[in-house]
């Protein structure tokens, strides 16, 4: 995958840089608004993080000005702490994801990874499967190996989540927002004791698990 | 209010002893002069007895009983003996019983001529030679100048009380108009609000204007401080972001270059998170009292948020062995607000709750439509605060003593009050006997 990464701070540009190599990405790193605008317009990225505060062009107005270009990558904006506004105003630029820093280069990774794969939303499908399990979203049924399960309405939605972006890392921060709509750290396991009452249901009954814990990072649901 | 009526009613009773002095003065003097005038009446008939006699005395008072204008003179002259000599026939007895006596008009013979408005006559009976001279005026003239004088006191009277009341009245309710307006700014001040300022009064600079400027003065200085003392930790918390960053990234590269597991790195990862939280929730409170985040505010159904957050924790308070439960209406409860930041003030007091009770406890969200504005409250039967540390617990990193061995930055409490204050909203701690009590109460609406 090409990256292109739009960040001012050097060394926290050559981390990222250096930790997507290591990924297998190609990443490109760009010190300004400006010189990210002329990449972004030159070279065909497949993701693009783009820093909240730039030197010559700021970053919401750089996104809003590759919007505009018609280049549709994903791009993920990195805000500052604290920022209150930040995620809203950076969707409403034309972003697709926000990420707090400081942050892990594992919560970048998998959000990246997330979007790049996404699928064409348009076409959402009714039935789901990951395996042998099956989600239908118009008659709120689960079942694995032709066993109805019952879901808790909570668990259901955080099944639905998990099922739609199956096969990738999904982090603690991803499944709040995603999932809760907390945009906020909790400081209890509510992510821990939501996914271990659904790994009850969807896996412990059956032979093989299907929702795994990816170390340091978070979870994953795949055969 | 109280204290004009108070002034109104010590008014009246002045007034109204002065008025009744003066009326009975008045009666006194009138009686006086009347008196007066009979006594020198009875001077001028004794001299026309020297000069001419009985003839000439009988004349005259029978000329003058005959011209006196509607009676309000009469005059009789009666011989040693008592006998009718001249003038209007007075019963006699009456007459001779004393010097000054009332006499009604039915013991009077005056004829056809009398007067409808006289009552009775005030008599006097005087010796003049050997005769006796009975003389009375009509109680008509002195109970014109009392009814004269009644009206004109009453009237003034009433133009004292009712403009006493009404200037007490304009005093009073601008006094209170203003000592209210300086309660209002202080009680804004206290929820929050620390730029508020008690208007000024135009008009002379009173005591209440001098008050007024001394409080705005103490108000200046207490922003001024509490401004500066915020700055410190937003501007520490700023300027360590970069760092910060850096400090992870090289313990993430550290982790990632060795091979296996290093203990100790991870603990220096974990403690980073800890101080990058606490950092970010520094800067959150700063930024949320900065006040900006109401220009995003949006119409909220606090129930729909509050049954999502509940149902969000009640699993987490289950492995914890602790029951929480909601009662919540089942309409919406509209308000407007920022709903990201309602949702954390909701997370906050129930992980509050269930963070500092033991297991067994019940916790209970409750949510209502007040009088004002929806109430919202966290219940539960731990071990509470203490009361004298109650108000204490808002302030930031302040953790209750006991609890100083349970996790957390003691930023959720300041946190909270920060969202609150946000949304124009009180938030209090009570006792919930056992247990503690935390309640959020809106005003209707805020800031729509």
């Amino acid at each position: 995958m090409r990256i292109l990464v739009v960040e001012d701070d050097v060394e926290t540009a050559d981390y990222i840089c250096s930790s997507l190599a290591a990924e297998g990405h190609v990443a490109l790193h760009a010190a300004d608004g400006k010189e990210g605008y002329l990449h972004a317009l030159d070279n065909d990225f497949d993701a693009m993080v783009i820093d909240r505060m730039l030197p010559k062009l700021d970053g919401l107005s750089l996104v809003k000005s590759i919007r505009i270009a018609d280049v549709r990558a994903p791009i993920i904006i990195l805000s500052a702490m604290g920022g209150l506004n930040d995620r809203v105003e950076g969707l409403e630029a034309g972003a697709d994801d926000y990420l707090v820093k400081p942050f892990a280069f594992s919560e970048l990774h998998a959000r990246l990874s997330a979007l790049m794969r996404r699928p064409p939303m348009q076409t959402e499908e009714t039935l789901m499967k990951v395996a042998d399990l099956e989600l239908d979203l118009v008659r709120h049924s689960v079942s694995r190996a032709g066993q109805q399960i019952t879901l808790q309405p909570r668990e259901y939605r955080l099944l639905v989540y998990m099922l739609r972006n199956a096969g990738k890392v999904l982090t603690r921060t991803m499944l709040l927002e995603g999932v809760w709509d907390f945009h906020f750290d909790p400081h209890t396991n509510v992510v821990e004791t939501h996914i271990s009452r659904l790994r009850n249901k969807i896996d412990k009954p059956f032979e093989t698990s299907l929702l795994h814990t990816v170390r340091g990072a978070g979870y994953s649901l795949h055969d | 209010m109280r204290l004009s009526l108070q002034f109104a009613f010590l008014y009246a009773i002045l007034s109204a002893v002065m008025f009744f002095g003066a009326y009975w003065m008045t009666d006194r003097e009138v009686r006086d002069w009347i008196e007066d005038q009979m006594r020198s009446d009875a001077a001028a008939f004794q001299r026309v007895y020297d000069g001419g006699g009985q003839s000439a005395l009988v004349n005259r008072i029978a000329a003058l009983s005959e011209f006196s204008f509607e009676n309000e003179r009469i005059y009789q002259l009666r011989g040693q003996d008592g006998a009718h000599l001249a003038g209007t026939v007075i019963d006699a007895d009456a007459a001779r019983a004393g010097e000054h006596v009332f006499l009604p008009v039915a013991s009077v013979n005056a004829g056809s001529a009398l007067s409808s408005e006289v009552s009775g006559y005030w008599t006097r009976a005087d010796r003049i030679g050997p005769f006796w001279l009975i003389q009375g005026t009509g109680d008509h003239v002195i109970a014109e100048v009392l009814e004269a004088l009644s009206i004109a006191l009453v009237a003034g009277y009433i133009l004292v009380i009712s403009a006493g009341l009404i200037i007490g009245q304009f005093v009073g309710i601008r006094t209170e108009r203003r000592i209210g307006s300086i309660i209002k700014t202080l009680e804004e001040v206290a929820r929050g609000s620390l730029a508020r300022r008690i208007p000024a009064a135009d008009g002379d600079r009173d005591d209440l204007s001098r008050v007024s400027g001394a409080v705005n003065a103490m108000l200046g200085q207490l922003e001024t401080l509490l401004e500066s003392q915020r700055q410190i930790a937003t501007d520490i918390a700023h300027d360590l972001r970069t760092p910060l960053q850096r400090l992870r990234q090289r313990l993430e590269h550290m982790q990632r270059a060795t091979t296996g597991e290093d203990e100790d790195l991870a603990a220096a990862l974990s403690e980073t998170e800890t101080v990058i939280a606490t950092f970010h929730a520094l800067l959150r409170i700063a930024q949320i009292e900065a006040g900006t985040q109401q220009s995003h505010f949006v119409p909220v159904d606090l129930g729909r948020l509050a049954r999502d957050v509940v149902e969000i924790y009640q699993p987490v308070a289950e492995d914890e062995g602790q029951a929480l439960t909601a009662t919540i209406p089942d309409g919406a409860v509209g308000m407007h607000g920022d709903p990201a930041l309602l949702s954390q003030l909701m997370s906050n007091l129930i992980e509050n709750a269930i963070r500092h009770c033991p297991a067994g406890a019940a916790l209970e969200l409750a949510l209502e439509e007040g009088a004002k504005g929806p109430v919202l409250s966290m219940s539960d039967d731990g071990p509470g605060i203490p009361a004298d540390e109650m108000s204490k617990v808002f302030r930031r990193f302040y953790r209750v003593e006991k609890s100083r061995t349970t996790e957390g930055h003691g930023l959720g409490l300041p946190l909270v009050k920060a969202i609150c204050t946000l949304h124009d909203a009180r938030v209090s701690l009570s006792s919930n006997a056992p247990g503690l009590k935390v309640t959020v109460t809106f005003a209707k609406d805020a800031a729509a």
